[in-house]
């Protein structure tokens, strides 16, 4: 059977031949190149633009500014997911260095750069803010007024607030009587976490080819978000959504970054203007400056009983969202839903804010809020675990949710796997109370003297967007082959190949015999996006309602075929046969040219329900919620503050496997990129706002030389079920608190502040050498 | 405050007058090179500051090696140069003069495959795939420098290229399966 055989990607001989199409690939005739100048500045408005000179440069097809948008265009140039607070360029001023400012498209990409250099443009500075809570001050520079105006459709998930002020959203979650439970907790603790801005790196960058022709606007663009991505620029051009047609080749990654509308409104203006194809493609440098994750700080105020119940928890949240909004306000409102992590608190009381700075827009970043929340919670609960005495492993499974617990949002809750989840990680690091610092009464366990061990677990709860919708169609052939046609986008995720074999499976067909579209907005159905975790349980879902509708027509057209009823037929094997009498069967093939219909078409659409209150955060947060924890064991030089990680060992909750060698890339792959957030990766901010650090030299991820020696990573299935849940998420956002967790059992130090550098590490151990008896390298040489 | 200036990064200020785009476009020069790309021998007109990726891409339209951090870090841009690994988003085209240029397109017969990118295949040892051709050149490279490496000696060797999606553990299983593969090759031989 199809499903849950542990396939390699269908279209693998692609990749490995260096053959497979990405947007990069794309070429169009008589295609110009364009580049976009970016301001230097944080915080300007612009006096004054001059692209004369740049215009009459040989070569130039177009010269974009300011001046292409307002009434006397008929193009307004405004967009935004949330907030309509982004332009296609600079209108009035700039908000954040790398704020694009002109576009110009030439016959190549010299001459585009050469044409930047020739604009001539003025600026006055304006004050500029840069941190979350700096800019919540009174007196804080506002990055946007008047307040942006907010999009209709997200009126029911995010409150519009009064302006004046740069705070973009405030999510409120509330539940119990939180005076209430902080006056019975026997303690109460309070603790502060931050998290840095960092980076996606794809290794494919954003890329963006805009062909406008016959009122027609083709766009090929890496994107995860095709049919946004055609909404937003079919209001952004004033044409209706069939004019607007957005096709998508395999991404070289997106890891998030690849939602939102980026390159495509600039490249297709340009388009417009030069009435010649446009292509953009960015730099690593100017990715830097796209889009990012948010930087956060988080506030946990937790109340605790002395047997370890955990009765109450408030937090506030400040999400950074830099100077444009993005999905800010969602992120804001997913990471603040999630706070009380996978534990039972009668008495919940959450602040989650996005708030707009003079830094790079924040967006979507694989985990989507959760990672920052997590740090932050699952840190907490091992401090508080220490101050009680308690085993943390204990204290967690003291208050983990089970099934049929009521979570903060108000839902009851079903299929809640974290006490086997919690189980399986510690088991595979070899989990004992003797790993723990506090309750290890024995220091002298440490085997060598500069080297220090330490063991830690962290777990995650998180939820898919919900509601949401996809839909897809599946085209049977007079061969009796299958084709799929679906907008979910393939990153990388092997998404074409998973949906391939849920198709299969549902069709009782071959993989062999079933092809996999790539989205094209004017031939695939509608789907959100391709994010969230969501396409194999929600596309999948789609496609098995597909299947059901197409078996139907099979039944219905063979009955007649057959002269018997739909109820004396059954389908196997590609075909439709009489029950009991083999011999009399269709094929597929036979059925569809029989059905003089040149096709079969089987449509399906697969929506969820749910929704959370604006005053309250109560309701449904999730259609179901995605579940995981994570074993870590690190080794800590402390004569330089070096981490090296031994062990991690994700354990997600599958429901059901599709394919398990891409369940197993996927958790490696969050395992990994959670180590990078967790000990290196930081966009490092100049006084000016100026980015320190936007090249892989500077700014690291992870190679060969800093993963564990393995993963062993595991997935748990819930025997029986047919329930998909999306993995492609869950176990990135506890890798950062697990490894922060461990490095404390081997050496005393607790960094409440992201990445867990060497040079910090070794700052904090000399600390506490110096208040303390931690045996320094020096002492420990004698 | 009141500041006017360019765009310091593209240069020119308002102060001196830029050069005219004739002036500039004296600046670049082509010069024909030989270049011996995939074991074919020909002449092309090269901008001298266009990189070997860049005439790679626009000239040959040999799509498998592409840019991903642009100074030489990642490794996607991974071909082979007598033999040897090289970042060709760093290397200026005109310096490949004389060399057997390799890109992925020319490490196997068209319709076959290496035993390496069949390794890479059977252990999908890859996400996204876009620094494949390098990791696969690397191992080209590393395999003919040591046919029977450790695990360890497979991550040494490969730490200059990254892959973001982190498929690192079926790389290394592939890489030392593709060693296999190629030592009974070999040996049957």
């Amino acid at each position: 059977m199809s499903l849950g055989e542990a396939l390699s990607m269908l279209d693998a001989e692609e990749r490995v031949t260096g053959r497979i199409n990405y947007t990069l690939n794309i070429e169009a005739p008589a295609m110009l190149a364009g580049k976009i100048l970016r301001s230097p500045l944080p915080h300007a408005r612009i006096v004054r633009i001059d692209p004369g000179r740049a215009q009459r440069l040989t070569g130039v097809g177009a010269v974009l500014t300011r001046a292409d948008f307002g009434p006397h265009t008929g193009y307004s140039g405004r967009y935004g997911r949330i907030f309509r607070d982004q332009t296609v360029l600079a209108l009035d001023k700039v908000r954040f260095v790398g704020d694009p400012v002109a576009a110009v498209a030439a016959s190549d990409e010299d001459t585009a750069l050469e044409a930047l250099s020739l604009i001539d443009i003025e600026y006055e500075e304006l004050p500029a803010v840069f941190d979350e809570s700096e800019a919540l001050q009174p007196a804080a520079p506002l990055v946007h007024d008047p307040r942006p105006e907010q999009q209709p459709i997200f009126s029911k998930m995010i409150e519009d607030l009064p302006g004046g002020t740069n705070l973009c959203s405030h999510f409120k979650l509330r539940r119990g009587d939180i005076e209430l439970g902080f006056h019975q907790a026997d303690f109460v603790f309070e603790d502060t976490f931050r998290s840095p801005a960092a980076q996606h790196v794809p290794l494919e960058p954003h890329v963006t080819v805009a062909v406008y022709g016959r009122q027609k606007l083709t766009l090929w663009t890496s994107t995860q978000m095709p049919h946004a991505i055609r909404a937003q620029m079919a209001e952004l051009l004033n044409l209706p959504l069939a004019r607007v047609r957005v096709i998508v080749e395999t991404l070289g990654g997106g890891f998030g970054s690849k939602g939102s509308l980026r390159l495509e409104p600039i490249t297709a203006f340009l388009a417009l203007k030069a009435q010649r194809p446009v292509k953009i493609i960015l730099s690593r440098e100017e990715e830097f400056v796209t889009v990012c994750k948010h930087p956060a700080t988080i506030c946990v105020k937790t109340g605790v009983m002395k047997d370890g119940t955990l009765v109450a928890r408030q937090v506030n949240a400040y999400f950074n969202t830099g100077a444009y909004s993005d999905i800010g306000p969602v992120v804001a409102r997913n990471g603040g839903s999630a706070m009380s992590g996978p534990y039972r608190i009668p008495h919940v009381w959450i602040d989650s804010r996005a708030v707009w700075t003079n830094i790079v827009p924040a967006g979507a970043l694989r985990g989507f809020g959760v990672p920052q929340a997590v740090w932050a919670y699952e840190s907490q609960m091992d401090m508080i675990a220490e101050r009680l005495g308690f085993d943390p492993l204990e204290f967690r499974q003291k208050n983990l949710l089970r099934d049929h617990d009521v979570f903060a949002t108000g839902e009851e809750l079903t299929d809640i796997h974290f006490h086997d989840l919690l189980e399986q990680a510690a088991a595979s690091i070899g989990w004992s109370p003797e790993d723990v610092r506090w309750l290890n009464r024995d220091r002298t366990r440490a085997k060598d003297k500069t080297r220090r061990r330490g063991k830690g677990v962290a777990m995650v709860i998180k939820a898919t967007i919900t509601p949401s919708t996809s839909a897809a169609a599946l085209k049977l052939n007079e061969d009796g082959s299958l084709n799929v046609l679906t907008s979910s986008v393939e990153c990388g995720q092997g998404a074409k190949t998973v949906l391939a074999q849920i198709a299969a499976d549902a069709m009782h067909l071959p993989v062999s015999r079933v092809s996999v579209s790539d989205p094209d907005t004017d031939l695939t159905p509608y789907d959100q996006q391709t994010s969230s975790s969501r396409t194999t349980y929600s596309m999948g879902g789609a496609i098995r309602e597909a299947a059901s509708d197409l078996k139907r027509q099979l039944l219905d057209c063979a009955a007649e075929h057959l002269e018997v009823s739909v109820t004396d037929l059954i389908i196997e094997d590609a075909k439709v046969i009489v029950r009991g009498t083999p011999r009399r069967s269709l094929t597929y093939g036979e059925i569809t040219r029989l059905s003089n219909q040149g096709n079969l078409f089987g449509r399906g659409a697969f929506t969820t329900r749910g929704g959370l209150d604006l005053q309250t955060g109560q309701g449904i947060g999730s259609v179901h919620w995605h579940q995981g924890a994570i074993g870590c064991e690190v080794e800590v030089d402390i004569e330089t503050g070096k981490i090296t990680i031994l062990r991690l060992t994700p354990c997600v909750f599958a429901g059901r496997v599709v394919n398990l060698r891409l369940c197993e890339l996927q958790l490696e792959g969050c395992a990994i990129f959670g180590l990078g957030q967790a000990l290196f990766e930081e966009m490092s901010y100049g006084e000016h706002g100026q980015l320190l650090n936007p090249n892989l030299s500077d700014y690291n991820v992870p190679s060969f030389a800093d993963i564990p020696p393995k993963i062993n990573a595991s997935a748990l299935e819930h025997a029986g079920s047919e329930e998909l849940h999306g993995i492609g998420e869950t176990l990135l956002p506890p890798v950062m608190a697990a490894i922060g967790n461990a490095v404390y059992n081997a050496v005393g130090v607790r960094l409440q502040e992201l990445p867990l550098t060497a040079e910090k590490l070794l700052r904090e151990i000399h600390r506490q050498h110096s208040t303390n008896d931690f045996p320094l390298s020096r002492r420990a040489r004698e | 405050m009141r500041a006017s200036r360019s765009d310091a990064d593209h240069g020119g200020t308002s102060a001196e007058a830029p050069p005219s785009g004739d002036e500039l476009k004296g600046n670049s020069m082509k010069q024909i090179v030989k270049l011996k790309v995939n074991g074919v021998e020909d002449e092309k007109a090269v901008q001298t500051h266009h990189t070997l990726l860049e005439v790679l891409r626009s000239e040959y339209k040999l799509f498998g090696a592409r840019e991903g951090c642009g100074i030489g870090m990642c490794g996607a841009c991974t071909v082979l140069l007598d033999g040897q690994p090289m970042s060709s988003c760093i290397l200026l085209a005109v310096l490949a003069q004389g060399k057997e240029i390799t890109t992925i397109e020319g490490l196997s017969d068209p319709g076959k495959l290496h035993p390496i990118q069949q390794a890479f295949i059977d252990h999908n040892a890859f996400q996204c795939s876009y620094c494949t051709p390098g990791f696969i050149l690397s191992t080209k490279s590393l395999l003919a420098e040591n046919p029977n490496p450790t695990g360890e000696q497979v991550r040494s060797y490969l730490a200059g290229n990254l892959c973001r999606c982190g498929s690192y553990y079926k790389i290394e299983e592939a890489v030392l399966d593709a060693a296999l593969r190629l030592r009974d090759q070999k040996g049957n031989r």
